[in-house]
């Protein structure tokens, strides 16, 4: 598990590798992630073409736009935040189509410390570790 | 909430004050401009030289517009009319509020018109545990407005107030001089605007235009079936539970415009997965629009990982979204919410019959995915006791609930002594929704995914379950199903109405559905009305508690369904015949829950204290018995219709039901005496 320093950098470069994610797959939309850390604001650019992921740090014009601190998408990307709750608090902010932020979302983790249930829960060796 | 208040809403959004259009708010009820779960004005006082006014009538004009007529003086005998005072008030986007006062007198008039406002931005939440606040209040004003402010770190909401009229402004209100000619009259337009910033939803769920209200509210009945028959009840009813529908639709921000229907005023104006499901099914012959958006909407927002705190897993269907100031702070899970173990499959259930009455292959298609985690969950993630059973047991043992099936109080499952069960629990009607899910899962893969190998999985699955089913939950020596299965898989043995549903989910083997609807039309568990929640002389039988002896009009129109799925067309019309004379009771408005006492004694149905009204699917509960009394049933291209009506009903048609057939009419004529089939069940 990546430390809370990294877990945006991680985030990213996971999604990058990944190229493809079935839990997007009715998604073609562009999100940016304006995170502000300190003076200065990294940019992550994810174009989803119907699942298809490009991950660049481009500062191009997104469909949905999501303004935050550093620390916090850090918290977002690690599973201990969660990021609707964060939205509604004002903490993150969003910029365009709330629809897209939604399925955006399915893609961070849970809390880690979570527990297995169900079939898992039973067999340690099972799919959902 | 007290009768004599005055509610308006539209979707989301809606205000409750008193019958001179004031609200005065306590930390603990429920009046004020609520929005989005917050409450944006706890005050709003109108005076004239610093009286208050007092009602002479309120106009309901629509469920989401109210005219209030005032005079001046607060006691009995009015000495001075000679000034009338009319609030016009509309909700959307906050509220508007047209104020305009009459001069009948021959002389001029000067007066001092003053509005307070307030607000204490009450989490719904707060409201009702009666919570403190942690954050701070302002108040700004500005050129002709008066900005109200809450703040608690980056969290925010406020409340603009502004007028027409020129106005002094000072913190806690509006005040005007009105000089008004003999015969004359003073005009003034308030706005309450709610502001949720930083939050794209918010803004464009607001944007629903007032002038647009009426015009979209005739729409929806001009599309609506149109129903003629000798019953003008029945007319009203069907009327009343149109427009209900109509004013508890919302667009929640991932819908892209569309609406789906919240359960219920005032705790429920959100979007709940079970309740929206359910809602969806009983309004699907009227309207597909209520299906299509709640199907996308829950399959955005389905789980897709485990959360302890959100009870959250990966294929779960949400239970409950909020969007107050706990939630935002996580001191509730409602971010959504997903302690709910019936949506799931229930979700399948809706995607396959909505495909059935509409055709809308398309849809089925894009929400493969959703439908296939959705079935994957039940397997996966919801057996908790490794028996083949769907169970559930909350992992937030601090703010998620306890009971995850729909009768969600405390103490609804029990066993026939009265002992509650411990965790988990496999309530019945819950591996009825997961056969069903089963069933209509594999037609959808056979027909539409074309995989015929999960579909045959499926069926297999389907088939065992259902032969596990009637050998462990069937309570040999009484015939019925057991209300669930405790943690040793044990029956919990009380008789409930969840037979029914079992019933309508079709896990029923032949054999034992004439013994289990003897249950169901017998005096223990229907009293006349309706079928009660559990069971006349189960050790928790109480007739007014909230799911251990009430009658929910709901669950009577899912039990009819089931009746009708089994070849029980009289009994599922003396069902129909019972709710629907209730809801005259209630001018066509079905609460909640009403009474479990034999109707015999009391004549009326007497209302279940502090019961949602309206609820949606207490407002779609007479457009499902419509549906079960005509018998309507699509078969491939064609809508099959059987009726089979209670004699009270005489001759009724409904004319241009929509569907893959396009527009389709039904006619019947009521055949079956429901009066002498009571008279027969009363003797013993």
């Amino acid at each position: 598990m990546a430390t809370t320093a990294d877990a945006t950098a991680k985030f990213f470069d996971d999604l990058s590798r990944r190229g493809h994610e079935p839990l997007l797959e009715r998604v073609t939309a562009s999100f940016r992630f304006d995170l502000v850390d300190g003076g200065k604001t990294d940019r992550w650019l994810v174009a989803v073409n119907k699942g298809d992921l490009a991950v660049s740090r481009q500062n191009r014009k997104a469909d949905c736009v999501l303004h935050a601190d550093r620390k916090l998408f850090d918290r977002l990307a690690g599973g201990e935040q969660n990021a609707m709750a964060a939205v509604l608090r004002g903490e993150a902010v969003l910029d365009g189509d709330a629809t897209r932020l939604v399925l955006f979302q399915r893609l961070f983790p849970g809390p880690a410390a979570s527990r297995k249930v169900g079939r898992a829960a039973r067999e340690p060796g099972g799919r959902h570790e | 909430m007290s009768e004599d208040l005055v509610k308006i809403l539209d979707g989301h959004t809606f205000v409750v004050s008193d019958s001179n259009g004031d609200i005065e708010a306590s930390p603990t009820d429920s009046t004020g401009l609520f929005s989005f779960d917050t409450r944006f004005l706890s005050k709003w006082v109108l005076t004239l030289n610093g009286e208050r006014l007092s009602p002479l009538s309120v106009d309901d004009l629509q469920y989401f517009e109210t005219r209030f007529f005032l005079v001046q003086g607060t006691g009995t005998v009015y000495v001075d009319a000679k000034l009338s005072v009319i609030r016009r008030r509309s909700v959307g986007a906050g509220f508007h509020e047209e104020l305009t006062i009459l001069n009948h007198d021959e002389k001029p008039v000067e007066l001092e018109v003053r509005v307070v406002a307030g607000s204490d931005f009450a989490d719904l939440f707060e409201v009702k545990d009666a919570l403190k606040k942690k954050g701070k209040y302002s108040a700004r004003i500005g050129k002709g407005d008066l900005l109200l402010e809450y703040e608690r770190e980056t969290f925010r909401r406020g409340t603009l107030i502004s007028a027409t009229a020129p106005a002094k402004i000072d913190g806690d209100g509006l005040t005007f001089t009105a000089s008004i000619e003999p015969h004359g009259i003073w005009r003034t337009d308030l706005q309450v605007s709610t502001e949720l910033p930083g939050w794209g939803g918010g803004k464009a769920a607001q944007g629903r235009a007032r002038k647009n209200m009426q015009h979209r509210l005739e729409r929806w009945l001009d599309e609506a079936p149109e129903l003629q028959c000798d019953s003008e009840p029945l007319r009203d009813t069907y009327r009343r539970s149109l427009v209900d529908l109509a004013a508890l639709r919302f667009s929640p921000p991932v819908a892209g415009g569309h609406s789906l229907p919240a359960a219920g005023l005032p705790w429920f104006m959100t979007m709940f997965g079970r309740d929206s499901i359910f809602t969806s099914l009983q309004a699907l012959p009227f309207t597909a629009e209520l299906a299509a958006t709640t199907l996308r909407a829950l399959g955005e927002w389905q789980g897709t990982r485990l959360d302890d705190f959100r009870d959250e897993d990966p294929g779960r269907i949400s239970h409950e979204m909020r969007y107050g100031e706990m939630t935002a702070f996580e001191e509730r899970p409602h971010s959504p919410y997903y302690g709910a173990a019936d949506a799931t499959p229930l979700y399948v259930v809706l995607l396959d019959e909505y495909e059935r009455w509409t055709g809308d292959r398309k849809l089925v298609r894009e929400l493969e995915h959703e439908a296939r985690a959705a079935l994957n969950w039940i397997d996966e993630y919801a057996d908790l006791q490794g028996n083949g059973y769907l169970s559930y047991e909350r992992r937030n043992e601090k703010t998620g609930l306890e009971n995850q099936c729909w009768k969600d109080s405390w103490d609804s499952i029990s066993y026939r002594d009265g002992r509650l069960p411990g965790f988990p629990r496999a309530t019945c009607e819950l591996q009825g929704y997961a056969y069903d899910a089963k069933v209509r899962g594999a037609r959808l893969a056979r027909e539409i995914w074309k995989d015929p190998a999960f579909a045959q999985e499926l069926e297999k699955q389907a088939a065992d379950l259902k032969r596990r089913f009637n050998r462990d939950f069937w309570v040999a020596e009484d015939e019925y199903f057991a209300l669930a299965l405790d943690a040793e898989g044990n029956q919990v043995d009380a008789l409930s109405s969840n037979n029914g549903h079992l019933l309508w989910s079709g896990i029923v083997e032949k054999s034992k559905a004439r013994a289990v609807v003897r249950h169901l039309m017998g005096p223990r568990l229907f009293s006349g009305w309706g079928v009660r929640t559990l069971a006349e002389g189960a050790g928790r039988y109480n007739p007014i508690g909230y799911h251990v002896g009430t009658v929910w009009p709901f669950d009577n129109s899912f039990i009819a369904w089931g009746l009708r799925r089994y070849g029980y067309k009289e009994e599922a019309a003396r069902i129909a015949a019972g709710i629907l004379d209730a809801a005259e009771c209630f001018d066509g408005r079905l609460p909640e829950a009403f009474g479990g006492y034999e109707r015999t004694l009391t004549k009326y149905p007497v209302q279940y204290p502090t019961a949602c009204s309206p609820q949606a699917w207490s407002t779609g509960a007479p457009l499902l018995l419509l549906r079960t009394m005509l018998g309507l049933e699509p078969h491939g291209e064609h809508l099959v219709v059987d009726p089979a009506l209670p004699t009270s009903i005489g001759h009724l048609e409904l004319l241009d039901i929509p569907g893959r057939w396009g527009r389709i009419d039904a006619f019947g004529r009521g055949r079956i005496d429901v009066e002498r089939k009571r008279r027969t069940a009363a003797r013993p």
